[in-house]
């Protein structure tokens, strides 16, 4: 047999797992927690959900449908305030649009709202317009924006230059080549970015309930507080489905769309 | 069934002979791709079956060790009758059944000794296939097969940058350590170039003659089918249209298996 | 010399009914009376000034208050890191059965893929609320609420992308006579690992951010303090809380970055 050449060494790859899970160790040491309601766990978390699921609250769910379209109201109007903010500015901030300052003003912006949580926002917003739906729309307008205009941007750098150089070409100035070369490109994609901020917000919506916005969110937190189980039980029960719903319908709308726009060549598929 | 350890070069276990008898395949969208198919394949024969893309032949190669289940008729390999064959028994098949693909069907981030090792995963128990650690036995055999087709010298490296004629080498030690009775190839050189494509037509006619494999070859290419094989069958639209000795079949012989006139791509060219 | 053209297909209708559906169902949910949002446009204008100032406020962070976020600080990135990982060991196995080349079993798929589905579709800060009414305040119901989240996050998009990958490697694998255990140990795993490692740090950006809400509700972390010093109108205290989340957020970003690209 001929000679077997040497395996390659292991040495760095175990330094950085070794490291790795230095860190992680140490963060399970010097956590205060209380370890032992961790074993608990499994047995109170079957208790309560005989509680709460073995004779949910039937009787309340007028109230849970109502608030539900309270949640899925703020998170329509949240993402269509956000869509129309983050398009035109997302176009500004792409290359190729803008002039290069404002570009990095924009992205700028974009990065720190992105960084900054939604509820901060939303906390914010409650001095204005007060502990209303509308501050919880508001808010998941303006949150939003970060990482809408990140996708739009990001879109439209990655169309083909092929249409916005023939509009040049014919004598077309960059407003030109925004409407007629750019625009019906990008407007598949964008509308399905735009939807799944629609769904994106209906998870966003539940919590800023929790903070008082109003929705499904608050009512959950009230009967949580109140430990009505069997009630917290029913609003499980539709939060869950409300939201399958609409992430099966909206995915559904988002796969029509991007295959007719595969089909008429407007987007390169993978 | 213990898998025996042997040196490169000495006899491997007795080769298996394959028999299909009436076999037909209709896959679930109503497609026939094979219709009615009887064939015998003696030990130790080297056969090519040739035929045009959507002549049935990928079909017929896959029932003989089940990845494609027969619709009707039988097919045996062996003292085995595939198309009865469930779980731990099929398996059982498979690893005396070596494969070689088009596309070499090798894992792009894995290095090449563990996919060759893939061939012993057949009689690996579960503690060893948990932690991923292989009995010396397995190691010696699958280095051996490496050496055995030479690629020894590579073999620490990742399989996703090989060239194509080495990546189908790797794949050759794979079914190799498994130290099979029958060897399917499937379009094994149909992405390789001219003088590649020679070599591993040459490792396999040399598995053949050293080792007495029955070998069982999928090709599009009639000189390679001339050249390399001693018997032909030729396949058309899932029909046996052809069966003779390889070295004397005719360019009219050709012309009926594909349906057409002989065309340029139709010949591999000089090695 | 007049032209005969082609007929102009007629695609006003269908647009024209998409409008009119948005518009119906953008005007459902302006109506208070059945859970809409009332659109308070004249709050904005009687009382920007207050949010003007509150922004103001916040504008001037107080940097002597930073020594008593350590502590809650550091325990939101000890939970993000936490959560992180225990998802990450978890998912491994569950991605695996819920992926179509890797589970050819269809019902056990499908049950993998339900209840991922389930998990996901309850929002973090809702199982952060009831976790906390089972095991109390603290980090425990932050560490399983992030645990959860992250566990819908990774096994839904590495499945998805395993699904959507060719596995040529897996037929040779099943010709050669091994099980999908084998194989998924020793090849398909591999194979996959840049897809996990992109998600699992993809989950453990995530995880900072909402790790530092979670407080609001007695999950742990440094929400709590937020949530304190804006009861007691300390604006200041709050604006250096939120830039201390901003800097731990981009940090955890360029490092997150930095391991991608070493691991793809």
């Amino acid at each position: 047999m001929s000679a077997l050449p040497a395996p390659p060494s292991k040495a760095r790859t175990t330094v950085w797992s070794l490291i790795a899970g230095l860190v992680i160790l140490a963060c399970l040491v010097f956590l205060d927690v209380d370890w032992g309601a961790l074993l608990g766990l499994p047995r109170s978390t079957w208790e309560y959900g005989v509680l709460m699921f073995s004779d949910p609250t039937w009787e309340k769910l007028p109230r849970a449908l109502f608030e539900t379209w309270r949640s899925i109201s703020m998170a329509w109007l949240g993402a269509i305030l956000c869509v129309a903010a983050s398009i035109p500015l997302g176009m500004l901030a792409a290359h190729g649009v803008g002039p290069t300052w404002l570009r990095t003003i924009l992205r700028g912006i974009f990065a720190v709202i992105r960084a900054v949580p939604e509820v901060i926002i939303a906390l914010i917003l409650l001095t204005v317009t007060g502990l209303t739906p509308f501050t919880g729309a508001l808010a998941l307008g303006i949150a939003g924006i970060g990482t809408q205009g990140k996708w739009v941007y990001e879109t439209i750098e990655s169309l083909s230059d092929d249409a916005s150089e023939a509009v040049a070409a014919a004598g077309g100035g960059k407003i030109a080549v925004l409407r007629w070369a750019l625009w019906p490109a990008a407007l598949p994609t964008l509308m399905s970015f735009a939807l799944y901020r629609f769904e994106l917000n209906i998870r966003m919506s539940a919590v800023l309930g929790l903070v008082g916005a109003g929705g499904i969110g608050s009512m959950l937190s009230n009967y949580t507080n109140f430990r009505e189980w069997g009630t917290v039980g029913m609003l499980l029960i539709v939060v869950i489905v409300a939201t399958m719903l609409v992430d099966l319908v909206s995915g559904a709308i988002r796969r029509r769309i991007m295959e007719g726009s595969r089909a008429r060549g407007l987007v390169r598929s993978r | 069934m213990t898998n025996t350890a042997h040196a490169a070069g000495a006899s491997a276990s007795a080769a298996w002979p394959i028999r299909l008898e009436n076999a037909s395949v209709t896959y679930p969208n109503g497609t026939a791709a094979l219709k009615n198919v009887t064939l015998t394949i003696e030990p130790g024969e080297i056969v090519a079956i040739v035929g045009l893309s959507g002549s049935g032949k990928s079909t017929l190669i896959r029932t003989v060790n089940g990845l494609v289940p027969v619709t009707s008729g039988s097919v045996t390999v062996g003292p085995h009758e595939v198309s009865r064959l469930r779980g731990r028994a099929l398996r059982e098949l498979r690893s005396n059944v070596g494969m070689i693909f088009q596309a070499f069907n090798l894992a792009e981030r894995v290095n090449v000794y563990r996919n060759t090792l893939v061939g012993r995963f057949a009689g690996q128990n579960a503690f060893r296939s948990f932690f991923g650690i292989a009995s010396p036995e397995d190691r010696q055999i699958a280095l051996d097969a490496l050496d055995s087709v030479g690629m020894l010298d590579k073999v620490w490296t990742r399989a996703g940058s090989l060239s194509g004629g080495q990546k189908q080498r790797v794949a050759i030690a794979r079914a190799l350590s498994q130290d099979p009775r029958v060897m399917l190839a499937d379009e094994p050189v149909a992405s390789l170039d001219p003088p590649t494509a020679h070599a591993v037509m040459h490792e396999l006619t040399r598995l053949n003659a050293e080792r007495g494999l029955t070998v069982l070859v999928n090709l599009h290419l009639m000189d390679l089918a001339r050249d390399y094989t001693t018997r032909m069958i030729g396949l058309r639209s899932g029909e046996v249209v052809y069966d003779g000795p390889a070295a004397s079949a005719s360019d009219a012989d050709f012309e009926q298996i594909y349906g057409r006139r002989i065309q340029p791509q139709d010949r591999l060219g000089a090695s | 010399m007049t032209l005969v053209l082609p007929p102009k297909p007629r695609t006003w209708p269908k647009t024209l009914g998409i409008a009119a559906a948005l518009a119906v169902f953008t005007l459902l949910t302006c109506l208070p009376a059945i859970g809409g949002v009332e659109l308070d446009f004249a709050a904005i204008a009687k009382n920007w000034r207050h949010g003007a100032s509150k922004l103001a406020q916040l504008a001037q962070p107080d940097f002597s208050f930073l020594p008593r976020t350590w502590i809650p600080m550091l325990e939101t990135i000890q939970m993000a890191i936490i959560g992180a990982a225990a998802a990450a060991l978890v998912s491994v196995p569950l991605t695996l059965w819920a992926a179509r080349p890797s589970n050819p079993n269809s019902v056990t798929r499908g049950i993998v893929r339900a209840v991922i589905n389930v998990i996901r579709s309850v929002p973090d800060l809702v199982y952060a609320t009831i976790l906390v009414a089972l095991t109390g305040v603290g980090a425990l119901p932050g560490l399983i609420t992030l645990f959860l989240f992250d566990l819908g996050v990774v096994v839904k998009l590495v499945s998805e992308a395993i699904d959507s990958d060719k596995h040529a490697y897996l037929e040779a694998g099943h010709a050669a006579g091994a099980t999908q255990f084998q194989l998924n140990r020793a090849l398909t795993l591999p194979q996959s690992l840049p897809l996990f490692a992109n998600q699992w740090l993809y989950a453990l950006e995530l995880n900072v951010r909402i790790s530092a809400i979670l407080g609001i509700v007695g999950a742990g972390g440094i929400g709590r303090l937020l949530n304190e010093r804006f009861g007691f109108y300390a604006y200041d205290d709050v604006s250096i809380i939120i830039l201390e989340i901003l800097v731990v957020v981009i940090l955890i970003e360029v490092v997150s970055n930095l391991l991608r690209r070493r691991l793809a």
